[in-house]
């Protein structure tokens, strides 16, 4: 699908950023179509070197949209995995990723917040992973919440649903920063990420990521074999040269 | 329904090993191996066991003489040849005389005539039957075999090409106590992979891999870095591996996959499926974070070089037969081979089911 008739989505793309606003409340089916079309272009066709992505109307994203399912209908776990690899995808691109959630993030929007490299929120959001009350699961959302926030917690607050503010998720860990401007503090994290080389942020970032379930033995050699590639690619030998012609 | 032509596709596998299988710690004990450094190197493998065609262990580290090896690496080409032919031939219902050409790569043993000539000889093959021996590529020869082979499977709609990558690596070794030996003697195991390959006058819409396209990436000045070359010392030949190969490949990966998927518009996303080499733990590192692939995407790779060792030629295939023995390709799923070897070189093949 092309880019011309997105519905639950925008793409907006200035100076190496990409911003996706999720227009759509509900995290269904055409959005991840929308959402995978979005990376096919960022992938194949973008400069951009930084990713944002946010909400609407006041709110992040309220997750799965019942509406697409059906008790008279079978049940399809094949959408669950959609929804994986979309997420999969969004955490390992070529780019740095920033999550600005204003307002409600539910389910699906948390899970979206948890694959982002620096997720951004607003005093007043809030943030609920309610799905175990409602008898389904949050997603592989449950693997990676527990690297962020730590098993005890991410136990208590997946079992319970409740709703937590955005302090208490920069608190656990979930939220890096809370902000009552969103832009500005985005503003200011884009310019302390800065140079940003996306090669360099995609090897740290995975790597960061392998480190909770990779032993060391086998991390070293995944690290040298990322740093080769590193090494290797021109914004490397960029900052060579740059460091050489200075000294 | 009109006749056309399909492309080539892979229709049948069938694989061979030694009956001896052993674990690294095996071997060590077996031949009494004390210096540390070797056994390190062994127990880093990232291989638990390997099927090899042994010495006799009396006396401590083997002294097979260039005339030994040789003869066991025709012996051993017979015996595994025979079995992962036969398997082959079973998994299709076909024998050996409905088969119209035959190629044979091997780069552990120097044969003249070659194995070709005796698996005729032995193996129920016709006497007309297409000959073609591949010999001395090293761990990427299977797909520059694959290439002219389904190429002249094109050319010969209807009629049956097999290809049998088969080496004996126990016929290929030196043993003293320096790292270099130690590493080649810690890696490589012996292996058999036959496939019959076809393009039928009329496709019968089989669930077969078709093969699309190959692309090869040579890195010249690299050329020294894995070879044969011929032990004054020791009075055979001795393989070198240089430690920057893992890297060299890392760094060159891109290239040939990159220009194998360009003419159809896929990208690494696209693909469902990578038969990799199994050249080691740190190649198989090096591939994954270049191309950008995870450890799923490699895991027959991982698995062939944790239950095998590096199987030289025929290692890709072994891995090729595990993916469909998991059952999880679809029609119209994508794959990618990828062998690397002497050169150095890397070599590709893309599949479509």
């Amino acid at each position: 699908m092309g880019l011309a008739s997105l519905k639950t989505l925008t793409l907006a793309e200035q100076d190496h950023v990409a911003t996706i606003t999720m227009v759509a409340p509900h995290s269904s089916m055409t959005m991840i179509k929308e959402f995978n079309a979005v990376l096919d272009h960022l992938e194949d066709h973008s400069s951009a070197t930084v990713i944002v992505l946010q909400g609407a109307d006041g709110r992040f994203n309220l997750g799965l949209d019942f509406k697409e399912f059906h008790p008279d209908k079978a049940m399809d776990i094949h959408g669950f995995h959609k929804w994986e690899k979309m997420c999969v995808r969004l955490e390992r691109i070529r780019a740095l990723t920033i999550s600005l959630v204003n307002g409600k993030a539910i389910g699906g929007g948390v899970q979206l917040a948890l694959c982002t490299d620096i997720c951004l929120a607003t005093t007043t959001a809030t943030f609920q992973l309610p799905e175990v009350k409602m008898g389904f699961l949050p997603g592989m959302g449950i693997y990676r919440l527990a690297k962020n926030i730590g098993l005890r917690r991410a136990k208590q607050w997946v079992l319970q649903g409740n709703t937590i503010s955005a302090t208490t998720a920069e608190t656990w860990g979930l939220v890096t920063e809370t902000t009552d401007n969103l832009a500005e503090t985005c503003q200011q994290h884009l310019s302390a990420s800065s140079p940003i080389n996306p090669v360099a942020i995609q090897l740290a970032r995975r790597l960061l990521n392998e480190s909770y379930h990779d032993s060391f033995e086998d991390a070293i050699g995944h690290f040298l074999a990322a740093q080769q590639r590193a090494i290797s690619h021109d914004q490397f030998l960029q900052t060579v040269d740059k460091h050489n012609a200075s000294s | 329904m009109c006749m056309r032509t399909s492309l080539p596709r892979i229709l049948a596998i069938g694989t061979a090993n030694p009956p001896t299988k052993v674990s690294q710690a095996d071997i060590l004990d077996r031949f009494e191996v004390t210096n540390p450094v070797v056994r390190r190197i062994f127990e880093a493998s990232h291989i638990q066991t390997r099927h090899l065609y042994l010495p006799p262990s009396q006396d401590g580290i083997p002294d097979e003489s260039q005339a030994d090896l040789l003869r066991k690496h025709r012996k051993g080409a017979m015996d595994m040849g025979s079995r992962a032919i036969g398997a082959c031939l079973n998994q299709l219902g076909v024998e050996a005389k409905d088969v119209d050409m035959l190629c044979c790569i091997s780069s552990t043993g120097f044969m003249l005539p070659g194995l070709t000539a005796m698996f005729v000889k032995h193996l129920g093959f016709r006497v007309n039957c297409h000959r073609m021996d591949l010999v001395g590529m090293g761990c990427n020869a299977g797909l520059n075999g694959l290439n002219p082979v389904t190429a002249w499977a094109a050319a010969n709609p209807g009629k049956l090409a097999m290809m049998v990558c088969c080496e004996v690596n126990s016929a290929l070794y030196v043993y003293d106590d320096s790292i270099a030996t130690g590493v080649v003697n810690s890696l490589f195991g012996d292996g058999c992979a036959a496939i019959l390959v076809r393009s039928d006058i009329q496709d019968d819409a089989q669930f077969a891999p078709q093969v699309l396209h190959f692309e090869s990436h040579l890195i010249p000045d690299t050329w020294r870095a894995m070879s044969y070359h011929w032990s004054e010392e020791h009075g055979k030949f001795s393989f070198n591996l240089d430690r920057d190969v893992p890297y060299v490949l890392g760094a060159n990966a891109q290239i040939p996959v990159g220009n194998l998927l360009k003419p159809f518009g896929l990208k690494v996303r696209h693909i469902n499926h990578w038969i990799i080499h199994s050249g080691g733990k740190k190649v198989i590192d090096a591939i994954k974070y270049t191309v950008g692939i995870t450890a799923h995407d490699v895991r027959h790779t991982t698995n062939t070089l944790r239950d095998f060792g590096n199987l030289g030629s025929g290692a890709f295939l072994f891995s090729y037969q595990h993916l469909l023995q998991e059952g999880t390709v679809k029609r119209g799923d994508y794959a990618v081979m990828m062998t690397m070897g002497p050169g150095s070189t890397i070599e590709t093949a893309l599949l479509k089911w």
